[in-house]
């Protein structure tokens, strides 16, 4: 087995997912200066979309039936709408409140989505098989990597560059980033605000929900706490990346993932479970390095 | 009926109060001045005129439409446009993508390309460097992209908040020439918030005073440079109070 091809594929789909949460949540700081702690719920909500309303241990798929084709853009329309429908009914009604109000908000959200998946689904984490067959490990330089962690690395790689195409050659796009570097003046020169705000949580939850099936997939689990802890990366990730920046957030993703998997390979067997600990000692000093994150933003400076 | 009516508008940041009852009204291709000290609520009239700061009390129409409770993108909709105080310029978007954020709102999408040229050349600076990041500009160059920005929403109303700030002198000439000719050219409507009522009396035009918040005095710019009334908005006498 070769070790160093093996540790990039772990990195490389590591790091797609971390990134693809980080932008999810990235978009939505940029135009709204909300950091949105409900994005992590939107993924599990996705997962357990997935899967027959039950109670039981083993859970009998339902949206996860239905082949790839169908499957895919329904699971996206759903993580889109969960995340517009957020907007409308919660963020909407918050556009001239404080940050850490909003961010409070998304909180108590994030724990009503949760709370509901835990009273239709119960707590128990499910067995689940979305795409078994991904699993299976292909040879590809040297490395025997599953086939799922080409599709991430792939997926991340599309849904990057048509994310960077779609914001950098449609209207909207333009409009998005103006909104991103400074909404009051975008909204002067005729921006709709309501129009880029739901834009981008449309996006974002497209995003959740892809991440969604990548970890459904690589899992084989349904847990109600699983939208927690990829939060809490992403959103580490889209702070180091520089808040508000897209750019930045998926360059911290794939540096988190690096890392982790880096760490993962090459700290002393002793020292491997307190991996995490020396995870964040990285993260703190990127932080300590450059406070303002590796891209700053300047969304992230206070509006008048 | 005039371009733009301002009545009894006040504006309050919380309790503390930045206008109160101001009223003036501008007629089309009017230049308007609008000078006074610090805090005498001229960014707040422009932000009021814009819709950026919701007023407390008052109306504000264009064309006798009524802007208040309007949204700004609603406002900028009526042909009125912003060029604020500090530029913000969109400092990651190029120099070409900034001049395309207003266009959104046009109608003659076909008229968008020409203008853009037209812009380049007014500004041959802005056409050299279209695909540079604005950020990257200078700060001369970046009030000529704010304008030209504002530009090409199709404006029949300009406000341009303090251009001078933080300009050379001889860059702040070259601003008002141009904001001068495209006057002349368009016949735009124009209100320049100008803190030196000396290069207003230069420039030529109608010039408000603020103290305050509220109006003390209105008239020809080169009138007020003559007379001691601005010493007394600055400097704060008994008579200046009385006059307003």
């Amino acid at each position: 087995m070769n070790a160093i091809p093996q540790l990039f594929f772990d990195a490389m789909s590591l790091g797609g997912i971390y990134a693809m949460a980080a932008l999810g949540i990235a978009l939505i700081f940029g135009v709204m200066n909300l950091v949105n702690f409900a994005h992590g719920e939107y993924i599990a909500f996705c997962v357990f979309a997935l899967i027959v309303p039950s109670t039981d241990a083993v859970a009998v798929m339902f949206l996860g039936k239905a082949p790839a084709i169908v499957l895919i853009p329904i699971l996206l329309s759903i993580g889109a709408a969960v995340a517009v429908a957020s907007e409308f009914f919660v963020f909407r009604h918050m556009r001239n409140a404080t940050p850490v109000a909003m961010m409070i908000s998304s909180f108590a959200l994030g724990f009503v989505i949760q709370n509901s998946l835990l009273a239709v689904y119960g707590s128990r984490p499910k067995a689940i098989s979305l795409w078994p067959e991904l699993n299976t490990p292909v040879s590809i330089v040297g490395a025997s990597v599953p086939l799922l962690q080409i599709i991430v690395i792939l997926t991340t790689l599309a849904v990057v560059v048509t994310l960077a195409l779609l914001l950098k050659k449609t209207k909207i796009g333009l409009e998005m980033r103006a909104a991103a570097e400074n909404f009051t003046m975008a909204r002067l020169l005729g921006v709709k605000a309501n129009v880029v705000i739901t834009g981008a949580f449309a996006l974002s939850g497209a995003l959740a929900a892809a991440v969604a099936m990548i970890m459904a997939t690589q899992t084989g689990v349904a847990d109600i706490r699983m939208g927690g802890q990829i939060m809490l990366v992403a959103f580490i990730a889209t702070v180091i990346g520089g808040l508000g920046s897209l750019p930045g957030a998926v360059a911290a993703g794939f540096l988190i993932g690096a890392a982790s998997v880096i760490l993962q390979g090459f700290l002393p067997l002793e020292a491997r479970p307190f991996r995490d600990a020396f995870l964040y000692t990285l993260v703190i000093v990127s932080l300590l390095l450059r406070p303002q994150g590796l891209f700053a933003s300047n969304s992230a400076k206070p509006r008048v | 009926m005039s371009k733009l009516g301002v009545y009894d508008v006040a504006v309050r940041y919380g309790k503390v109060p930045a206008l109160t009852d101001v009223t003036l009204t501008i007629e089309e291709g009017e230049r308007l001045f609008i000078s006074g000290p610090n805090g005498a609520g001229k960014s707040s009239l422009l932000k009021a005129i814009c819709g950026a700061v919701a007023t407390s009390h008052g109306r504000i129409e264009v064309d006798g439409d009524l802007l208040t409770g309007r949204t700004p993108e609603a406002i900028a909709r009526l042909g009125l446009t912003m060029v604020p105080e500090g530029r913000d310029i969109f400092g990651t978007l190029t120099v070409e993508e900034n001049l395309r954020v207003g266009t959104g709102i046009r109608r003659d999408k076909s008229a968008v390309e020409n203008d853009i040229e037209e812009v380049y050349e007014n500004f041959a600076i802005l056409g050299e460097r279209r695909h540079a990041n604005a950020g990257a500009l200078s700060g001369g160059q970046q009030q000529m992209l704010a304008i030209g920005r504002g530009l090409m929403t199709n404006p029949k109303l300009m406000l341009v908040d303090e251009p001078s700030l933080g300009l050379a002198p001889n860059i702040v000439d070259q601003v008002y020439e141009t904001l001068v000719n495209l006057q002349k050219d368009r016949g735009l409507t124009l209100i320049i918030v100008e803190q030196s009522s000396a290069r207003a009396a230069r420039v030529g035009g109608r010039m408000v005073l603020l103290r305050g918040g509220s109006v003390v005095g209105d008239g020809d710019a080169k009138k007020f440079a003559e007379s001691d009334v601005l010493n007394e908005a600055y400097f704060g006498t008994d008579k200046a109070e009385a006059s307003s």
